[in-house]
């Protein structure tokens, strides 16, 4: 693979300009943020008072806010892994004609949350396909639509991907001679499964689990279209945009924001220690 | 039951669950057009008409056209940084190799929300000249940067170094070699790059609405969801809201159609 190992020096202007745009870019603009959620409200605009009121006021002023979002992006995230791990396991091993078509399909979520958000309102709002239907069985679309179980379905679209790919990339390391094996010897196809796959797939699953609630920590337009007002403003990414720049309390706005970048960080990290793929 | 019963049957179930879950992934998107062109009338017919899309304000394409530059900036400066990059992480031997690759994905794990946040302080503070349009090329050149970055490191681990010999054996310079010899074969994996950035700056939604009001610049997606927070689900907010959406469609079958799936395996699919 490496052909030239003496020119090392030839790196330096390949590789510089990328270093260089994600410090200018993404480093500096993180020790900011940091720097500003030790500031009390907007006066790291003219005169900053630092102060660690943010951090002690946070988890008692969005107590539910971090509830909420815990909530929801932790049961879209399992969720995807229930609906995920049928659908990787059968494109993999079962499916050889229009794989591809299903692996294109997988695309169309990244699209972004904010379409997902939409459909499902129209879906389901009064006059909409749905809520005749809902109507006839004497459900009210509106409970149905401004509820946690409809954000949670969203977030879960929205992360299927994610869960689909990490659990496949675990799939694909599987030696089938360890399943093979177990078969000889005599266990049904059930506990082969459960003995054998589903164990050695486990980093998949929880690398899948935790990718999904990353992603979900930082989407905005499905509990805020889907949720409902009362739960569905009451999420962090919707607090982080509100606080800081509506409300002008950048100081709280940003330790919120540093926050959701430290637990994202240690659940990726978990992430990146298990995974065996390249990207999330 | 025989056995080739069962066969038969687990294959067909197999498919049913993957048309079932295709199909709730395909539903938003699908629910969105018939909300767009599906009329009903008073005498309770229906019929299929586009009058919606006429309906979409002037203000709208703007945005589109903003959004459009923007994302063909994004992807030219990523290309022109990324593919030399993951060319020197590939082809030479780096000291800290899994560092830098670790420093220049960074941004991937940062949800946007709070990435959004931190580069409209440093555009405050640090760069106030990127308080505008500019201030979207460069958010979403460094935020999708590794989409280039990781589909090129593919591309170029994938490429048999015979070629690259072979040319320079045959008296090719380096320059020459890599024109001639290397970019036609990882073409199509670089194109993998460029269509997953288009259509993720296309469509970005979270650092849009929290650099939208700073740098004064409202891209498509914006537009579509201050139009559902004001006119709801009328016919021509979903109009909008599929016009970003088929344009990422059809990039992304067009791709599909020229190099199939195998230049995105292992960056975004299995």
């Amino acid at each position: 693979m490496t052909t030239s190992v003496g020119r090392r020096w030839a790196t330096l202007p390949l590789i510089t300009p990328a270093i260089a745009l994600q410090s200018l870019f993404f480093f500096l603009p993180l020790i900011m943020i940091l720097i500003v959620s030790f500031t009390y409200r907007d006066t790291f605009f003219f005169s900053p008072v630092y102060t660690l009121d943010n951090y002690v006021k946070m988890f008692r002023i969005y107590r539910i806010d971090f509830q909420n979002t815990f909530f929801l992006a932790g049961m879209a995230g399992l969720i995807d892994i229930i609906i995920g791990y049928p659908f990787a396991y059968i494109l993999l091993r079962k499916v050889t004609r229009f794989a591809d078509v299903f692996r294109a399909i997988l695309i169309i979520p990244l699209f972004g949350e904010l379409y997902i958000a939409y459909g499902l309102l129209y879906l389901i709002l009064p006059g909409g396909p749905v809520s005749r239907l809902l109507d006839t069985l004497g459900i009210s679309p509106l409970d149905v639509l401004y509820s946690a179980p409809m954000a949670i379905f969203g977030m879960s679209l929205y992360t299927l991907p994610f869960v689909v790919y990490n659990i496949g990339i675990s799939l694909q390391g599987i030696d089938r001679s360890y399943e093979e094996a177990a078969r000889c010897l005599g266990a049904s196809r059930l506990k082969t499964f459960l003995r054998v796959t589903l164990p050695l797939s486990l980093p998949g699953i929880i690398t899948g689990w935790l990718t999904s609630f990353g992603w979900n920590l930082g989407t905005l337009a499905i509990p805020v279209l889907l949720g409902g007002p009362i739960l569905g403003t009451r999420v962090l990414s919707n607090q982080i945009w509100t606080t800081s720049l509506v409300t002008s309390d950048f100081g709280m706005g940003a330790a919120i924001g540093v926050m959701v970048v430290a637990i994202t960080m240690v659940v990726f990290y978990v992430v990146v220690k298990f995974s065996r793929g390249v990207l999330i | 039951m025989g056995r080739g019963m069962y066969e038969r049957l687990s294959s067909i179930l197999s498919y049913l669950y993957l048309i079932l879950v295709c199909t709730a992934i395909l539903l938003p998107l699908s629910i969105t057009l018939y909300r767009a062109i599906v009329v009903y009338n008073p005498d309770g017919s229906i019929t299929i008409s586009f009058q919606s899309y006429t309906m979409i304000s002037e203000a709208f394409w703007d945005k589109v056209l903003v959004n459009v530059s923007i994302s063909l900036l994004t992807v030219a400066i990523d290309v022109a940084i990324a593919v030399p990059a993951a060319y020197a992480l590939v082809k030479y031997e780096l000291k800290a190799k899994r560092l830098i690759f670790t420093y220049l994905n960074g941004v991937w794990y940062v949800p946007g929300i709070s990435y959004g946040l931190a580069l409209v302080l440093s555009y405050y503070f640090v760069y106030k000249f990127l308080l505008g349009f500019w201030g979207f090329v460069v958010a979403y050149s460094t935020g999708f940067m590794l989409l280039a970055l990781l589909t090129a490191i593919v591309a170029f681990r994938n490429l048999d170094p015979v070629y690259e010999e072979a040319a320079r054996c045959l008296g090719a310079g380096r320059l020459k070699t890599f024109f001639k010899v290397t970019l036609p074969l990882v073409g199509p994996g670089i194109t993998a790059g460029v269509v997953l950035i288009l259509v993720l700056s296309l469509n970005e939604f979270i650092t849009a609405l929290l650099l939208s009001g700073p740098t004064r610049v409202k891209t498509a997606p914006l537009q579509v969801f201050s139009d559902i927070r004001h006119a709801g689900i009328q016919p021509f907010v979903a109009a909008e809201a599929t016009v970003l959406q088929l344009v990422s469609l059809a990039i992304v079958i067009l791709y599909l159609k020229f190099f199939g799936t195998k230049y995105l395996r292992g960056a975004i699919m299995i």
